[in-house]
Parts: C-alpha cells; structure tokens; sequence
C-alpha cells in the first residue's frame, strides 16, 4: 500500500517538474530564437523564395476586369553610337546570306533616326503574386544567316523554348544563364529545333552565344509573369492586363544596362511611360 | 483486573512517537528526494523534447498529407476507397453465397466418399466370403457371386458418383477463391491508397505520449524498459587518452542529439540548401534512375521542413551532411565513427558541461554559462584546464579531419581544411613551427633566398622593409618583428618604449649589416634597351599575374572607396608571387632582367618556373618592372643607431658565455662593424630568419617556433592567456579573447604579442612571434589547420588514403600545391585564379579535372617535362612555364593525374590503327555534323601551329591532327558526347543531347539521314552497311557514331613528336665575376637516351 503510494506520488511529481520544465523551456527557446545565433559565421540567411511558390498557387489571382496597360517608347538622347558592320567572311556560307553587308549590322544599339530605341527589355519586377495563365506558344529563337532573331526576348519559367536552325552551317547555342542551367549544343544540320525549359526566374537578361561565329549573341530572361515586352523597331513597348497598383518598371538595354522608375496605375488606366537612355 | 501500571521510563512516550514521525517523515523525503535526483537527469529534457519535436513534425506531415492540393487528391482517394470498400462487400456477399455451396457440396461429398468406403469395404469382406464359398464349395456360392458382382458395380457406381462430386465441389472451391482473391486485391489496393497517411499514423503512435510510456519511465520503474535511455555507441579502434591508458571511444551524444542520424529534422537553411543541391543532381542525371523517386520524396520532405512553422534547435537537428557522416551510407557511419572522432569532446559525458561543449564566440559563452536553464538554454557550460580534448567550436569543425587525412593535400568534402592547410603552406607557417606530418614535411623554404641580397637591393631598402614590410606591400608574407604591439603597444610605459625602439633600432641594423656582409656580389648582364608598354603587355597576358597581384588597392565590398588591400582579397594562388607593386623601387634592372628569365639562376629552389622569355621579351618585361616605383617608401627616415644600444645587446648574448668582465673585453676589441654583424647573427637566431630564409652561416639550423605536431592536444591549462580579455585588432576588428584553447590560438595569430598587454618582461623575454596580419578569415583557417593536429590514437584502417593509387594522388596534388599550377589551371574540380583577369573563357589555360582520363600518360609526361613539344591550343596567350620538373616529379604528376582521371589502366588501343571502313564512315559523320567549321584537320608542325585569327570560325579548338598523340582512345568519343558534363562551360557544343526523359543521348542524324540535305552522304555511306535499316540504325546510335569520329580523327593523327629536351632551362648567364661565389648551377637533371619515359 505504502509502496504503491510513494510510487504515485513520485511519479506525479516528475511529471508535473517534466510538464512545467518542458512547457517553459519550449516556449522561450521558440521566442529566443529569432535572433538565434547557432549558425556558423559564414552561412548567410535562408533563400526567401521557397515560400512564394506555394502562397502563389493558392491564391491565384485571376487577371483582374479592371486591368490597366502600360505603354510607352523607349528614347535614346544624344549621338547614336554608329553600329558597325559584322565581318561574317570567316564563314562563306554567312557572308553569302548578306551580300554587300547588308542587313548585317550589330545589334547593341538599334536606333532609328528619331531615337527611338528597339530591343529594350521592359518589365514589372514586383508584380502581384497570380496563377498568370502561359502563352499557348512556345517562345522561339532562330538562327537566320548566322544571326539570332530575335535579338532580344523573354521567356516565361517553364515555358518551352524552340531553337531553330535555318542556316546551311555549324551553329552551336551556348546559353550562359547565371540562376538557371548552362547548356550548349550543336546544332549542325539545317532545319533542326532544339526545345529546351528554363526552370528559374532570371530577370536580368543573359547571354546566348555561338561560339563558331563570334558575333551570334541574343539576351534573353526568364520571367515569373507576363508584365514584360520588348521595345518594337520604334521603340513602342505595351505592356496589358496589368492589375492596378504602385510597380517598379525596369527596362533594360544591351549597352546601357538596367533603369528603374517607379510607376502607379489606376483601374482600366492606360498609362504612357516614357524611358530615356543617354547615349555616352 | 487490576490496571497495569504503566512503566516508568525516562523519556515521553508522545514526544518519542512525535520523533520518529517526524524524522521517519524526514527519512521518507530525503528517500524521495535521492530517488527524484537520480531521477531527473538533463538528458532526459532532451529526450522528451525530442519526442514531442517528433510528435509535432509528424502532425504536421499528417496534415500536409491530408490537406492543399492533396485534398482533392485525397477525396478522389476517399472515393476510390469506398469504392473499394463497396467493392468488397459485393464480394464477401457473393463470396458468402459460394461459401454456402461449398459447405453443401462438401456435405454431398463427404457422404459420397464413405458411402463410397463403405460399400468399399462391403466389397472386400464379400470377397472374402466369395473365395471362402469357392474354396469350400459351398452351395450357395452361385448366390455368393451374384452378390459380389452386383456389389462390385455398386461400389464402381459410388466411386463414379464420388468423382462427380468431387468434381462439382472442386469447382465450387475455385468459384470461392477467386471471390477471396478479388477481396483481397481490393485490401491491398486500399491499402496502398492510404499507406503514406497509415505510415505517419503508425510512426505518431510509436512516438505518443500514453500511459504505457508514462509508467516505462515511471521513477523506480524505469530500471525494466525504459524509452528514455542513454544511448552508446563503441568505437573500438578510435581511443581516446584516460589517465595515460588509450580506451576505445564510448560516444554517448546521441542520448541527447536524438535526431543527428535521421533525416528530417535539419534546420530550414541546411533544408533549402540540400534541396537545392538535391535537385540541382536530379536536374543533370547524377542520381541513378532507380533512386530519383527516392530523391524527389525526399526534397518533398525537405520543402515542408522549409514550411514548418517553427525552426528546429540545435541539439535536435539532424546532421547537415548525412551523405558524408553519419548516415549508415555515407563515408562517415555512425556506428564505425561515433562523434568524438570528429568533433572531439568527451566520449562518455552526458551532461552538457562534462561532454566538453566550446562555446564558439562571447555571445554563445554568455548563453551557455550560467546555471543550468533550459528556458534561456543556459546549458550549464564549465571550462576545463585539464581536458585534453575540448570539442572544436563550429567554425573549427573540420579540425577534426586532420587526424586521420593527414596523408592528403586535399580532403573531399572538406573545403574549409583543404583551403586552410594551403594557407598554413601559403604563410609559411611549417617553416618555423615543425609539423611532423606528411603535409608538411618537404616543403621548401617560404622566403627568399638573402644569400644574393646585395644583388638585389641596398641596405637602406632592407631596413625599412625589415622595420615594416607591410608599409611597402600591403599584402606580402612577411611578418612584421619590429615596432610591435609589446614593444611599443600603449601599455608599454613611455621609458620602456624609448628603450625598446632603441634596441630595435640597433637590432634591425645589425642584421642588415650581418646580411650585407655576407652576400655575394655577382655582377649580372644588363639587358638591351626595352619597351615598357610591351613588357605591360607580356605581364598582362602570359600569365605572370596568375601568381603574382600587380595592385595594392581594391574597392571596398561596403563603401566602394579605394582601400590598400589584404592577402584575402584576392585568390590564394595570386598570394603565391610577390606583389608586384615597388618592385622598381626594391630591385634593379639587370637583376630583374636575370630573374625573369631564368629564376633558377639566382636561387636553385626558386619557385618561379621559366617562361621562356626571349632576350627581348625579358628586357621588354624588365623595363616595365623597373617602372613599378614606391618613392614615397624610400624617403621614411631612418634614425641613427644608438652605439650604446648596440653594445648591451651584443654584451646581453656575450656574457651568456663569458663573464662579465671578459665580455666588456671583448667589446672593447671590436669595431662597430663587428659588433653589428656579431649583433646581426645573433638576431637572427633570436627572431629566427634563417627558418623561412636562406641565409650563409645558418645552414641545418632547427627552425625556431614550437613544435606544432601535437598542438590541438595541449589542455587549455598550459595556454598563457596574459590579462586579457578584450582589444582591438589593428583592422579595427574588436577580437574577445575567451578561455578556450581555439580562441587562444586564434588571438595569437591575429595579434601576436597580444598575451605581453601589461606583463613585465626583459626585453630579450618579450613574445617574438612576428604580425603576420593575418585577417580573421586567414586566422579562423590557421586556428582550425592547428587545432587539428592532435595525438589521438587512430586505429590503422580508419587512417585515409593509404592505399598506393590515392598516395600517388596525393603526392601529385602536394606538387601542385607547391607550383601552384591552381593558378591558372582547374586541377580536381577548383583553382583557375586567372580566371579572375581574362574574361573570356575561351582565352584561359585548359581545366586539367579530365586530365587523366584525357591525356595520354607518355605525352603528358612529355609535355610537363617540356611544354614546347607541342602547342595544343595556340590562341591562349597564357603560357605553360617550364617548371624544370625532375623525371621523379614528372612521374608523380602523371600518376597523380592517371589516378584522379581513373585512367590507370593501359590504353593498348592507343597504337591500333582503325579499319579503313570506320575511318571512310568516320569521316561521313565528321562533315555531316560539320565539325570542320571549328576543328582543323590540316596537319601542322605541333610546335609552332599558325596562330588563329579570333574572327576566323576554325579557330578557337585544337587541331585534330595533334589527337592521337595526346589524347587517349577512349576519351575521345565520351568526350563528343558529353562535353559539357566533363567540363561545365566549354566551348565544344554537345551533339548528341540528353534526352530529358530517360537521361540517355539522342543523335540529331537519326532522322536527318533521310533528308535531302544529306542525300550525298546516304549514298555514300550505304556502301559500308548491310541493309538501309542497318545504317539507320548506327546513324541514331551516338556510342557508335562517336567512335566512328574517333576513328576518323585518329586516321588523320601525326603519331611522333619531339622528346622533350632534357635541359629544357635556357641558357644560364654565367656571370663574369666573382666565380668563387658562384651557386652550383642547377640546371635539371642531365638525362641520357632523350627517349619518352613511360609516365606511369
């Protein structure tokens, strides 16, 4: 009797110290540990990213009814730098597709003589989480007399990319995306399509290269949405559907890099930019 | 009855019972109280915290499982298990009906089968009576017969019947089955719908918290099963020293770090990191088909820790590496390696503060110290003196390698020690400090040679650099001895500091005078007039700044302003050279002149290989240098030396032999001069110079440190920690000094005269060790490489890379290590320093990570031995040094390539010449795939091919031609299907691209033979095919079409090339004067023959 007694009471007695011990300790270490310092120096904070994703996806934000539109066109002031023509005699079959040089001018800055600027890449950089719905399309990239057309692109994550060959010779497409995977493949015979995936958003545009003919090179990015467009042979840019809000609009130019404004558009809004780069 | 009288006694009845109660009471409590302190012991916390850390997670997967977009996945999971369900019931009733039949027609036959036995039986005994009735002649035998007969067709009739029954019942039986089997096909498969959920069911339970738990562990209890109980693991041949006796480890730290060996309970950042790797292995097929679904499981695992509303704490995280510890799978298991051999500590501690916890930085020291708290995690942490092996603090961990990979220049997975011992042979800390290790033994000396030094540069240059080599070179190696922190250091009273710059004065003078006086004084040959731009030009691109940094000034990472820079802000490898800013300043042009073009001349152990400089090309280079001026250095004055401050201290090192008297005497009979390079010698075996330097006079002396070999045994009690406690480094870093043995090492090495702060101690008894100026980085390495030296005993399998294959790695990886060939080559998967100054990648030195696989062993002896041979890649204007290899070092590299390339084996194939039919194929595909566009199959002289014109497209890849001597046969084909995988980012495009379903290779001529496009070559490559099929066939096989090419380019191969030469060092300038002096000139081993050695 006595026994069974002192058994139970010790035994409530450890586990009231258990409970109370645990209790307590659980709740300050989770408070404490916010500023917790048990890492080792170097290590930096945890990546942010992984916790969008699936926030994202369940709340999938339709594109709005009242969606307004960014348009605009991109300017360039002062003295257009005068683009050279490329050499393509390194490889007969090149020059032959442009015969006295035409058509075969670089492509850092094209220009036309009102200033008005194409190939710049304009886009949202913090648009609203959504479900945006993928281009039915896969984006395209082709290699047309030993050029890329086109010179400047996005491409949505995941979205299928088709690289094409026209030419009657050796290309090789040498991607050099930093977030994403390199690759590079040949692509020696005409009429092949290579389909390849970029499974990481990479909004500054990277590099694609031939290695054969060393003036083959178009920029690409890789966008988590569809709030992006590349400026037109006038420089016009649209950017539809956008939901209403305060944005940050970043273009982006080969030569003259990155600009940011900050933009806010109302419902069903219309709203013109205007982007200007300098020539130096 | 008369009442009994009571007894008399002499104490109260009452008040005795009222004793015993009480003390009986007391007794009842202190039971109670002894039992409860047995009882509550502090790792027990940490077990039940675990399991509600369990309980928690496994909830948290349950709801995950059941919840989001498994939801609609579980309802279809709920329908479909109702379905089943239903599905069974139909079954079990149909199942029931046929039971019944079965029951029925097992009755029928039954009866059928006796009857049958019976009339069986009938049969025999009316036999019996019909041969008894023959035999007797009975009369009614005639009767008996017809009886037997009749009977007999009965019992055929029965057996008849019986067979029918059988039969039927048979059938029935199967009709039962199969309802079984179907009923239980619809268990399993609902089974199977809800095993994940039932798993985490299953797992929950065995983790709850019930009574049987509470009652297990129940105090006085606990003794029979307990679930909370020390859990040890024995080490048999990792010991540790208890008092003077080795005894197998007993590792006991998962009785509180429950969860290190199971997975699922890392720490979110260790989550994102792993999945990111994880999935970056999926992503390039490394990950075997049969394991990926494992793989994708687990990053899901990893994803929802990263999810989980709360962070798992230390003590219960999983380890961060299971692949290489711990896991049962790994390199590391738990059961063979346990803990301790690691991490250090004590073995067979339970308690946080027996087990050797040290705390990593003042923060965590303060956190842990304090009495036992749980809700501050005060985990009750004591310092002890005695404790030979201390746990290294986590940003020492890989300390712990060093024990048993002492026999490697580089420890897979382990970046921090590889860097770290680099650095320790980078400084030079091996050249005073002896560690008796493979790793550092045999390296050469760090300093330069002063034997020449009047050659090189004046007195006046050497005394300022030796009064603060840093004020010339921000970032050179060689420490600081003067003007130091104990000497002239705020807390050095005023007189003291007078004296002291006096006496350092003095002494920096004397060893000046003492080198100068025993230099030699070659005369070297000017060079011709030179064009400093081209000589910018060379330095720029043939690879002089691989080794050496030509700045002193880098961006600051936070401010941006311009900033002298560190050693740490550039590439170890660059460290390697001196810098080259004031070389102008410090030398002279014919020495310069002489040194670059060939080092070896000046100083027979130079580090620096011959570039092979043209005469030209060396003035052009010398007239640069000699641009690279410091004047402002020149112009710090220089004060007088004190005669007097000479004279103690050469009198302070006589009378350690003399008497005084005779000592004065002595004095008194040298001239100045004398006594300052008496003075000179004497310094310099006081600070020890002669170790780092090669200095006439003090040739086989012992180097002056302390013997480091066993220095991360040493107990915290024999470290002198001086006063301090706290200060601020001269990088204005404010460095805690706390009582523990890796951050005594690592205060040393930040400042290291910082245990002299307010002492009293003779000037001769200061601390000596120079300022390195080491930054916290470099220090944290040093600290962890030391901290790693210990005398634990290791049984003799646990010792790594023994084996003869991995040494002749490990000794080629030394030899890299020690000519930097990381500078401008990736050797095993890292280096390439240059990489930092070309951006081009095409333009840099090759990736040498396939190099054994890729090379043939006789040329790349060959080439290491003479790298004009053959010029692979004539567009790099970086150049290959001649290094002046000996046949033995060559050797060595070739082994050590052949083994990390895993190509050991004989490549016989190397002199088979392919059949006529593969190299016509082989040369089919090679235009198909249009490899000419890069590749130039026009035979060249391979040591001068043409230099490419970079706009040219069959420019920037070898010539072919220059493949069959120096690549190996089976190279060549898994190198055209997967180069990218081989080297990441190489020019070469990948033609036959994996398809991303199944990982295998497709062949882009699989479908493209057939098109017009190559009509031509269709027709003429069916001649050598059976059958069209059969040349389709090849056509998409990328294995075959592969070696096809293989044998085309080893069709068109030169087979011979030059042997290296065997002296391969440029003429020496052989001074004109001073011949006396001359150092032996070696110039390479002179070998015989000239043949090409078979390099393995």
């Amino acid at each position: 009797m006595t026994l069974k007694k002192f058994v139970t009471l010790m035994f409530a007695a450890a586990l009231v110290m258990f409970v109370f011990a645990c209790g307590k300790g659980h709740e300050a270490a989770s408070k404490e540990d916010e500023g917790e310092d048990d890492e080792a120096p170097q290590a930096a904070s945890a990546p942010a990213t992984t916790s969008g994703a699936p926030a994202a996806a369940a709340a999938a934000v339709p594109v709005v009814a009242d969606a307004a539109t960014i348009t605009g066109v991109v300017k360039l002031v002062g003295n257009a730098p005068k683009m050279p023509t490329i050499q393509m005699n390194a490889d007969p079959y090149c020059s032959s597709q442009h015969p006295n040089g035409q058509n075969a001018q670089d492509e850092e800055v094209v220009v036309d003589a009102a200033g008005d600027l194409a190939n710049v890449l304009v886009y949202i950089k913090n648009p609203p989480p959504g479900n945006y719905p993928m281009p039915s399309t896969p984006a395209t990239l082709d290699q047309k007399g030993c050029r890329y057309y086109p010179h400047v692109q996005a491409v949505r994550v995941d979205q299928p990319l088709e690289i094409r060959n026209d030419d009657q010779t050796l290309h090789n497409v040498h991607a050099m995306p930093v977030v994403n995977s390199q690759f590079n493949e040949g692509q020696p015979i005409q009429g092949m399509v290579a389909t390849k995936k970029f499974d990481k958003v990479e909004m500054t545009p990277f590099k694609v290269k031939c290695d054969v003919h060393g003036w083959m090179k178009s920029y690409m990015a890789v966008m988590p949405h569809p709030f992006y467009a590349v400026s037109q042979m006038n420089g016009t840019f649209t950017i539809p559907n956008l939901p209403p809000g305060t944005y940050t609009l970043v273009s982006w130019q080969e030569k003259y890099g990155p600009q940011e404004q900050q933009i806010t558009v109302g419902p069903k809004e219309t709203k013109q930019v205007s982007i200007t780069y300098k020539a130096s | 009855m008369k009442p009994q009288e009571p007894i008399p006694h002499n104490y109260s009845m009452a008040k005795l019972n009222l004793i015993f109660a009480v003390s009986a009471l007391g007794l009842l409590f202190v039971t109670g109280g002894i039992v409860l302190y047995d009882y509550v012991r502090g790792w027990k916390w940490f077990q039940w915290e675990f399991i509600r850390i369990q309980q928690e997670r496994l909830q948290q997967d349950l709801r995950a499982a059941q919840q989001g977009e498994n939801r609609t996945r579980m309802a279809q999971l709920d329908k479909q298990i109702k379905q089943q369900e239903l599905t069974i019931a139909a079954h079990r009733q149909q199942y029931v009906l046929a039971q019944r039949d079965l029951d029925q027609w097992e009755g029928q036959h039954y009866a059928a089968d006796e009857d049958y036995r019976f009339a069986k039986a009938n049969l025999d005994a009316k036999r019996y009576e019909l041969e008894m009735a023959v035999l007797q002649k009975r009369r009614d035998r005639a009767q008996t017969r017809k009886e037997y007969i009749d009977l007999s067709n009965h019992v055929d009739d029965l057996q008849l019947r019986l067979q029918a029954v059988t039969r039927d019942r048979d059938a029935v039986q199967a009709r039962v089955n199969a309802w079984l089997k179907k009923i239980k096909d619809a268990e399993d498969t609902r089974k199977q719908l809800t095993a994940s959920i039932d798993l985490v069911k299953k797992q929950l339970a065995a983790v709850s918290t019930n009574g049987q738990f509470f009652i297990l562990n129940a105090p006085m209890l606990d003794f029979i099963s307990p679930t909370f109980k020390i859990d040890q693991v024995v080490l048999p041949d990792l010991f540790v020293n208890v008092n003077y006796m080795e005894v197998p480890r007993v590792d006991r730290c998962q009785t509180c770090h429950r969860a290190i060996d199971q997975p699922g309970f890392e720490s979110k950042k260790e989550a994102a990191r792993l999945s990111a790797e994880l999935q970056q292995k999926l992503d390039t097929y490394q990950i075997p088909q049969n394991k990926r679904a494992a793989t994708e499981q687990r990053i899901a695992q990893l994803k929802r820790i990263q999810d989980a509303p709360q962070e798992i704490l230390n003590p219960w995280r999983t380890h961060p590496k299971l692949d290489l510890f711990v896991g049962s799978a790994s390199a590391h298991p738990l059961l063979e390696y346990g803990c301790t051999s690691c991490h250090h500590g004590m073995d067979r501690a339970t308690e946080f503060g027996r087990a050797g916890h040290v705390p990593p930085n003042a923060k965590m020291e303060r956190r842990w110290s304090g009495f036992w708290n749980v809700a501050k995690r005060q985990w009750g942490y004591e310092e002890n003196p005695f404790d030979e092996t201390p746990m290294y603090p986590r940003q020492y961990y890989e300390a712990g390698c060093v024990k048993c990979h002492a026999n490697q220049v580089q420890i897979k997975g382990g970046a921090q020690i590889t860097r770290a011992e680099a650095t320790v042979e980078l400084i030079g800390c091996y050249a005073c400090h002896k560690i008796a290790n493979w790793r550092f033994t045999g390296l050469r000396k760090p300093g330069p040679d002063l034997t020449g030094i009047a050659e090189k540069t004046t007195p006046e240059w050497a005394i300022r650099w030796i009064s603060e080599p840093h004020d010339f070179r921000s970032t050179t190696r060689m420490p600081s001895f003067f003007y130091q922190r104990n000497m002239v250091g705020p807390a050095v009273p005023a007189a003291e500091r007078a004296q002291n710059i006096k006496y350092q004065d003095a002494e920096i003078r004397a060893i000046v005078e003492y080198l100068f006086s025993k230099s030699k004084h070659r005369v070297w040959p000017a060079p011709g007039p030179g064009d400093a731009a081209r000589g910018k030009q060379l330095v720029n691109t043939i690879g002089c700044l691989g080794c050496h940094v030509d700045t002193e000034t880098v961006k600051g990472a936070t401010t941006g302003e311009m900033r002298l820079a560190r050693r740490t802000d550039f590439p170890l490898e660059r460290n390697y050279g001196f810098n080259l800013t004031g070389v102008g300043t410090k030398t002279n042009a014919a020495w310069i002149y002489n040194w670059v073009r060939n080092p070896k001349a000046y100083y027979p152990e130079a580090p620096m290989p011959s570039l092979r400089l043209s005469d030209q090309e060396a003035a052009d280079v010398t007239a640069y240098l000699v641009t690279l001026q410091k004047p402002q250095f020149m112009q710090k004055p220089i004060r007088p030396v004190d005669p007097e401050a000479v004279r103690e201290l050469a009198k302070g090192y006589l009378v350690n032999t003399r008497t005084d008297r005779d000592a004065e005497a002595k004095l008194k009979t040298m001239p100045m001069h004398e006594q300052l390079v008496y003075l000179g010698q004497r310094s310099i075996e006081k600070y020890g110079c002669y170790s780092c330097h090669n200095i006439d006079g003090f040739e086989g002396l012992k180097p002056i440190g302390t013997d480091l070999t066993i220095e991360g045994s040493k107990a915290l009690h024999l470290f002198d920690f001086g006063f301090v406690h706290d200060y601020k480094a001269e990088d204005g870093v404010h460095e805690h000094v706390l009582h523990t043995v890796p951050s005594w090492i690592y205060n040393k090495l930040r400042s290291p005269r910082i245990y002299d702060d307010l002492r009293t101690k003779a000037y001769n008894d200061k601390l000596k060790m120079p300022n390195f100026h080491l930054t916290p980085e470099e220090a944290r390495l040093v600290t962890t490489v030391v901290l790693g030296l210990t005398k634990d005993q290791i049984g003799a399998d646990k010792i790594a890379a023994t084996d003869p294959q991995t040494r002749a790695a490990q000794e080629g990886l030394k030899l890299v290590s020690q000519h930097n060939c990381r500078a401008c080559h990736i050797v095993d998967g890292y280096g390439r320093a240059i990489a930092s100054l070309i951006s081009d990648t095409n333009f840099l030195p090759p990736d040498l990570t396939p190099e054994g696989a890729r090379a043939q062993s006789p040329f790349l002896f060959n080439f290491l031995k003479d790298p004009t041979v053959m010029k692979i890649r004539p567009w790099v204007s970086v150049r290959m040094p001649t290094f002046q290899f000996t046949d033995a070092e060559a050797n060595t590299l070739v082994g050590m390539f052949a083994a990390e390339g895993k190509a050991h084996e004989f490549d016989n194939a190397v002199y088979s010449m392919p059949p006529a039919s593969n190299v016509a194929v082989g040369r089919e595909v090679f235009n198909m795939l249009r490899c000419a566009q890069c590749h130039a199959t026009t035979p060249v002289n391979p040591e001068a091919p043409p230099v490419p014109k970079t706009a040219s497209t069959q420019s920037l890849a070898p010539n072919l031609t220059l493949a069959r001597v120096r690549l190996r046969h089976d190279w060549i084909p898994d190198w055209i299907r997967r180069p990218n995988e081989m080297i990441p980012g190489t020019r070469m495009p990948a033609n036959f691209p994996r398809d991303p379903a199944t990982g295998g290779f497709i062949s882009p001529l699989a479908n493209a033979i057939d098109s017009p496009q190559f009509a031509k070559s269709k027709a003429a490559l069916m001649p050598y095919f059976k059958s069209e099929a059969d040349l389709k066939r090849t056509m998409a096989d990328p294995v075959a079409l592969t070696e096809y090419l293989r044998d085309y380019i080893w069709s068109i191969g030169i087979t011979q090339i030059r042997a290296a030469a065997p002296n391969q060092a440029p003429a020496v300038i052989a001074p004109p004067s001073m011949p006396k002096q001359l150092p032996a000139m070696k110039t390479g081993r002179a070998e015989q023959g000239g043949g090409v050695t078979a390099g393995r």
